[in-house]
């Protein structure tokens, strides 16, 4: 199967982390398209999530050459076994491809002409969405059998965006779906549902995320097996006259949110003493 | 706030050119504004050169909502006049306005709410003596006069229906504060006075009403009846404002939209988009009537979504939402506050508190805490201040309106807390 990967930066860890998993099943993804780095659009969304620190300390590591002996690890911990290699840890889909062998083209813009007329010569025949524009119609045609996208809520539930925070508050089981993408936003056809299991084990609303990102890539993996394998279909989504579409939370929602993920956890073994 | 009466399109444009004729003179008599006023234009500029609006992007709390609300406070309290009414507005250019009945009106359940939560006497006292000067205005019929006080001589005063009502709404509340009769008795003039002025199709047009033509953001009219009918055994004001909630609702459309708010000369500011919501929303839950406050709630949502997608709501739109304009109305932002916080009160649907603290986040960046009088603490009629909506004034109405809706905030965020939202048995 040809398997092309849509990236937000030649340096997100979730693309270069999902094209490892895809090699990991024996394919090779038959390319790469990453939104160039110094795109305003992705510079801007980045400053609004993460805050001017953390871009500058993030775009430090990324961008300057390693030094010496240092190996930088990857910004979300639970990633790393997926991008760690024999000498070091992947810092960019550059390294990933020249380890697996597959090309890369950096754009402005998924949905221009010049990608879509790039990601037509790879002729895929599975898209994998880890990050970059809203995508239109066109580019979401291009592949045989559709665009993948890992939505961090249960659909169709929790649509939108600050799915695991929602789901905290909404009282839905935190969980992940693979869908396939179409011109709803997370209205598109599911593959599968999967309900995290270890939420009792997250200390923190990034922690959750970045668990989940991580737990996402994995099972991307085993759904892809099961396509190649023809054991999988997709079921389009029920309850789509519900409008269950979720916002940015505010960080007041957000604090009550963390709040009920400690309240999930399991209270501390008490020692005994004697 | 509505405008003044004018009955043509003539009468419309010259009162726009004698009131640009008074503004554009005002720093003439007051050079000390001349300051201010360019702070005030080159700090906006900024604002819009530098604000963010990815898809992550809504305005972090920069200062509590508690200091903001104290603010506004301040500033309404500073704009109540010697004669006991509410001045409009703070103009940049002319300074503070006349007072103004029909503001003076509906704020006195804002001080009134305030000085519950915060027990400020000055808040209580401010109310008493906007009701007494509000008693003095009444018309022999049971009406109260439109427009500023002052620039109308008392023997051309012509009866508003609209602005009879929002002052309606101010004489119940001190009436259910203070039980003094005489209030009572003004209130039952006026809601007489409005139920004989209704048409047999629910609505109010004639004389009375802006441009004699019938208005759809006329449900706060019905809002003060249902009101002042929860507080009395007769049901004839209950049933004219279900008359008019009837007729209001015969106005909303399939995609959310609201026909019927009929300016003749003015576009369709949000603030009046945003009357007909609260209007209907709160005769709604005062009437127990769950299919109108279904009605409003397909509407609001369709503004959250806007809202939530493009980071800001225009001051005002075409027909069915077409076309906002490039300014910002923010009165008519903090009353869309108001209206999905008690959404959220009525269905419980936090997406409703969600944008509300965000809509009020980015409220309060437009609400200066420190500054030179008449400007500390108040609401600019639109953002950017050169926006269509009120250019160059700081709007008493809209100092209430985001008042009430960080006071909603204040109460619904400690209720959550305390997991003690409930929807009213007629929310559906």
């Amino acid at each position: 199967m040809r398997i092309v990967i849509l990236g937000s930066s030649l340096y997100s860890e979730t693309a270069c982390a999902m094209a490892v998993r895809i090699a990991a099943l024996g394919q090779a993804p038959a390319g790469a398209l990453a939104l160039s780095t110094l795109n305003r659009a992705t510079l801007l969304r980045k400053l609004g999530q993460l805050g001017a620190r953390e871009v500058a300390r993030y775009a430090r590591e990324k961008l300057l050459p390693q030094s010496g002996n240092s190996r930088s690890s990857a910004s979300n911990p639970y990633l790393e076994p997926l991008l760690q290699h024999e000498t070091g840890t992947y810092r960019s889909l550059r390294e990933v491809a020249a380890a697996y062998g597959f090309p890369v083209a950096v754009c402005d813009d998924q949905n221009s002409l010049d990608s879509i007329a790039r990601l037509k010569e790879w002729a895929p025949d599975l898209i994998i969405f880890t990050g970059g524009n809203i995508l239109r119609p066109q580019l979401l045609t291009v592949p045989r059998l559709g665009v993948l996208n890992v939505h961090l809520g249960l659909l169709p539930e929790i649509r939108g965006m600050s799915s695991p925070e929602w789901s905290l508050l909404q009282g839905v089981p935190v969980g992940i779906t693979i869908h396939y993408m179409d011109a709803g936003i997370d209205t598109g056809p599911i593959l599968r549902r999967y309900e995290f299991p270890d939420v009792s084990r997250c200390k923190s609303l990034a922690g959750l995320r970045n668990r989940l990102i991580a737990f996402g890539i994995e099972k991307t993996g085993d759904v892809v097996a099961a396509l190649i394998r023809g054991t999988i279909f997709a079921t389009p989504q029920t309850d789509l006259e519900k409008d269950n579409q979720f916002f940015v939370m505010h960080e007041w929602l957000r604090a009550r949110a963390a709040a009920r993920l400690t309240e999930n956890r399991p209270a501390p073994a008490v020692p005994v003493h004697g | 706030m509505t405008f003044r009466s004018a009955n043509s399109d003539n009468d419309v444009k010259t009162a726009q050119l004698a009131k640009v004729l008074g503004e554009a003179t005002g720093l003439l008599r007051g050079p000390q504004r001349i300051g201010p006023l360019l702070l005030k234009l080159v700090s906006d500029k900024l604002r819009v050169a530098f604000e963010p609006r990815h898809l992550y992007a809504y305005s972090k709390t920069t200062q509590p909502s508690e200091q903001t609300l104290n603010a506004l406070l301040r500033w309404i309290l500073r704009a109540q006049r010697t004669d006991g009414g509410i001045a409009a507005y703070y103009s940049l250019l002319t300074g503070y306005s006349e007072s103004y009945p029909e503001v003076t009106g509906y704020i006195v359940p804002t001080l009134f709410d305030f000085a519950s939560m915060t027990n400020a006497g000055a808040a209580v006292a401010a109310a008493e003596r906007a009701i007494q000067w509000l008693l003095s205005l009444q018309m022999s019929s049971g009406a109260f006069p439109g427009g500023l006080h002052g620039r109308i001589n008392t023997t051309q005063a012509q009866p508003s229906i609209f602005n009879t009502g929002q002052i309606l709404q101010g004489l119940v509340r001190a009436y259910a504060e203070t039980s003094r009769p005489e209030i009572l008795q003004s209130a039952l003039a006026a809601g007489d006075w409005l139920v004989a002025m209704q048409q047999p199709d629910g609505s109010w047009s004639g004389p009375a009403a802006y441009q004699s033509a019938p208005h759809t953001y006329y449900s706060m009219v019905a809002w003060a009846l249902a009101e002042l009918s929860a507080h009395v055994v007769e049901n004839k004001y209950g049933l004219a404002a279900e008359k008019n909630l009837d007729w209001a609702l015969s106005h909303f459309t399939p995609t959310g939209w609201i026909e019927g708010i009929n300016l003749r000369g003015h576009p369709n500011y949000l603030h009046f988009i945003a009357y007909i919501l609260q209007g209907v929303l709160e005769c709604a839950i005062l009437r127990r009537r769950s299919d109108a406050i279904e009605k409003v709630a397909k509407s609001a949502w369709v503004w959250l979504r806007k809202f939530e997608t493009n980071k800001h709501l225009s001051g005002a739109y075409e027909s069915n939402f077409k076309h906002g304009a490039h300014f910002t109305c923010l009165t008519g932002n903090a009353q869309m506050s108001c209206v999905w916080l008690r959404l959220f009160e009525m269905t419980g649907d936090l997406r409703y508190l969600n944008a509300a603290l965000k809509m009020n986040e980015m409220l309060k960046q437009s609400v200066a805490i420190r500054g030179p009088q008449g400007i500390s603490g108040g609401l600019p009629g639109s953002f950017p201040v050169w926006g269509r909506y009120q250019p160059l004034r700081y709007i008493s109405w809209g100092c209430k309106f985001f008042a009430d809706a960080l006071l909603l905030e204040r109460r619904l965020t400690r209720s959550f807390e305390a997991s003690e939202v409930r929807a009213l048995p007629c929310a559906s």
